[in-house]
């Protein structure tokens, strides 16, 4: 940098030497107290919470939450737990949940990504129409879709009668073989946006040269979109996907809202379960123990979402 | 450009048919009935009136509609009206609150990131990080616990703290970019000029942030707006509750009042949506920035 700054460091290193360490703190450490309000801010809320929750899923305690009267019982909960047959149901049902919403959502959003890169009248407003759905609150979703798929008077069962598919209106919500992908597509409905966001922002890095160069060696669409753009998205692709991987994994109110998780738990995940199993039956140690093993998937996830990101971080120091 | 060049290139041969653009305008038509259908029904059935809602075969256009559903909601005299203006009030000052504060935190925690090199600088950016990675409810357990022994159960107070922490990583880790952005010589030159650090960072840092700061400021409030996990756990206490919990308690008083439900829940959507359209150029750099540079 300039001349300035290099004389600046200089002296702060003299004069560093001749104090004591708090003082040194107090006059040259002052980046700590610009972070240090949201430092407090997240030990409190994140690093509180973790500790006590490992602490807890090794004690029975009481419903009502008094701590004093809590009994070590060592991995108990953990095996109560991974031997639960609702475990094993709910597991499938988070895989299928989290890869089927994250697929979908994701090729939804390429979809609409690439088909709205070109230039075109209404480009802008198609994509805030198609975006309102990720802004609205999950609640108000929920309801909306709740009415939709009505046993009575839903309009979808209605829609499927009057087009000769169904012979009545089926009940979406209330059928074991139908609950889980009726929630699929609301969860797809909510976040597609949010990867055709992503991607249109990625398809902007894409240069231009890149694409006409390919078209006079005689490229085609589809041999453009293989060679030339989708290397180009690789990176955003990878951050979308673990971001929605990470989200749907973590959905909470969309299954908790129109279902509870029923019928017969076969819309329950991970999520919903925990809640359900704390903040319902008051099995806190039973609970507190699905949410450590629960910390650790994630820790998996929080890897190569740290390295996706720090990747990114490299690619455009080098370029 | 595209088109212009192929033409120079093949000015001879008559151009076939695009295929690949008229399947992605079939597409788009195709996402854009999926998004709005919904939505479409949610108003139409909240200017039905209850009767006409519950038909089958459904009624697909109003023969009377009616915005009864929406004055019931507004009028504060009616019972209906009076809770659900007071759970609107609640939400808004909540959200403002944690978008207020998020602010004042994030801003110089941000801008500690983008400027300073201190030990353990890189470990704390991924932990704020990381942070987003965890679901609310395992933070319920203890977090609940933890609002208890401070006496902010049935408070907002909760809600607001806990909030702050869901928009703080997002906050700073989009501010970043902006201050990674603002050449450091300005700051320089102010410093040269006899302001202090602090003040090269009020005056000549923080206006050039201002999109970012708007940027976050959506971020948070939406979040906050939206927010239902954590409202419905804290608070149980009807005067407190923020809409998203709100609207279902009284859903579930009226029973299958379904059209008073979709104007609800159209109001309830209604300050996002406009706060959206307004600054989405924002919001779509919000919501891309850290994942994508330029």
């Amino acid at each position: 940098m300039s001349i300035a700054t290099g004389q600046a460091t200089v002296m702060a290193g003299i004069t560093r030497k001749r104090r004591g360490i708090l003082s040194r703190i107090i006059a040259h450490r002052t980046d700590y107290l610009y972070v240090l309000p949201a430092l407090i801010v997240m030990l409190v809320v994140i690093a509180f919470p973790i500790y006590y929750t490992i602490e807890l899923s090794f004690f029975r305690t009481p419903p009502n939450l008094q701590m004093r009267d809590k009994i070590w019982t060592g991995f108990s909960n953990y095996s109560t737990v991974l031997n639960s047959s609702v475990f094993h149901e709910v597991t499938i049902q988070t895989i299928i949940w989290t890869l089927a919403s994250t697929f979908f959502a994701f090729l939804l959003g390429l979809g609409a990504a690439l088909a709205l890169h070109r230039e075109f009248v209404g480009r802008g407003l198609l994509r805030a129409l198609l975006l309102i759905p990720y802004v609205i609150s999950a609640v108000a979703a929920s309801y909306v879709w709740k009415w939709l798929y009505h046993s009575d008077f839903g309009v979808i069962g209605a829609l499927a009668v009057q087009l000769g598919i169904t012979s009545e209106p089926i009940n979406f919500l209330d059928n074991r073989q139908t609950v889980l992908a009726s929630l699929i597509v609301v969860n797809i409905w909510k976040e597609f946006s949010f990867a055709m966001v992503m991607l249109m922002a990625g398809l902007q890095t894409v240069p231009d040269q890149l694409h006409r160069a390919a078209q006079v060696d005689g490229a085609n669409t589809w041999d453009r979109f293989w060679h030339v753009t989708f290397p180009h998205l690789k990176g955003v692709s990878m951050v979308t996907i673990l971001l929605l991987m990470v989200a749907n994994f973590n959905s909470f109110i969309i299954p908790f809202v129109m279902t509870g998780g029923g019928p017969a738990d076969a819309s329950h995940i991970w999520i919903t379960h925990i809640y359900q199993l704390a903040f319902g039956r008051q099995q806190w140690g039973v609970a507190s123990a699905y949410a450590v093993i629960l910390f650790i998937v994630m820790m998996a996830f929080g890897y190569f979402y740290v390295k996706a990101l720090t990747r990114g971080d490299e690619d455009r120091a080098g370029g | 450009m595209a088109v212009i060049s192929e033409n120079v290139i093949r000015p001879v041969v008559k151009k076939p048919i695009d295929w690949w653009r008229w399947a992605g305008r079939a597409f788009l038509t195709f996402l854009l009935l999926f998004t709005v259908l919904p939505m479409a029904w949610m108003v139409l059935t909240s200017v039905k009136s209850q009767f006409a809602a519950m038909q089958y075969p459904p009624q697909w256009w109003p023969t009377e509609p009616t915005l009864n559903n929406y004055f019931k909601l507004l009028d504060p005299n009616s019972r209906v009206g009076s809770e659900f203006l007071r759970y609107f009030w609640n939400s808004f000052y909540v959200s403002l609150l944690t978008t207020i504060l998020g602010v004042v935190v994030a801003v110089p925690a941000a801008y500690a990131f983008s400027r300073f090199r201190f030990p353990g600088r890189n470990f704390m950016f991924f932990a704020v990080l990381v942070r987003n990675m965890f679901p609310a409810v395992v933070f319920l357990m203890p977090l609940f616990l933890l609002m208890r022994w401070m006496g902010l159960i049935n408070t907002h107070g909760s809600l607001i703290l806990t909030y702050l922490t869901f928009g703080l990583p997002l906050s700073i880790w989009l501010l970043k970019g902006f201050y990674d952005n603002i050449p450091i010589q300005l700051e320089q030159a102010a410093r040269i000029d006899g302001a202090t650090r602090f003040q090269a960072f009020l005056l000549i840092v923080m206006p050039l942030s201002t999109p970012g700061i708007i940027a976050t400021s959506i971020f948070s409030f939406i979040g906050a707006w939206n927010e239902y996990v954590y409202a419905y756990t804290f608070l149980s206490r009807d005067s407190q509750m923020t809409l998203p919990v709100g609207i279902q308690r009284f859903f579930t008083e009226f029973a299958t009042d379904w059209p008073g439900l979709m104007a609800a829940t159209f109001m309830m959507s209604v300050p996002v949506v406009v706060l959206f359209l307004v600054l989405q150029k924002y919001f779509v750099r919000a919501l891309t920035e850290g994942a994508v540079k330029h």
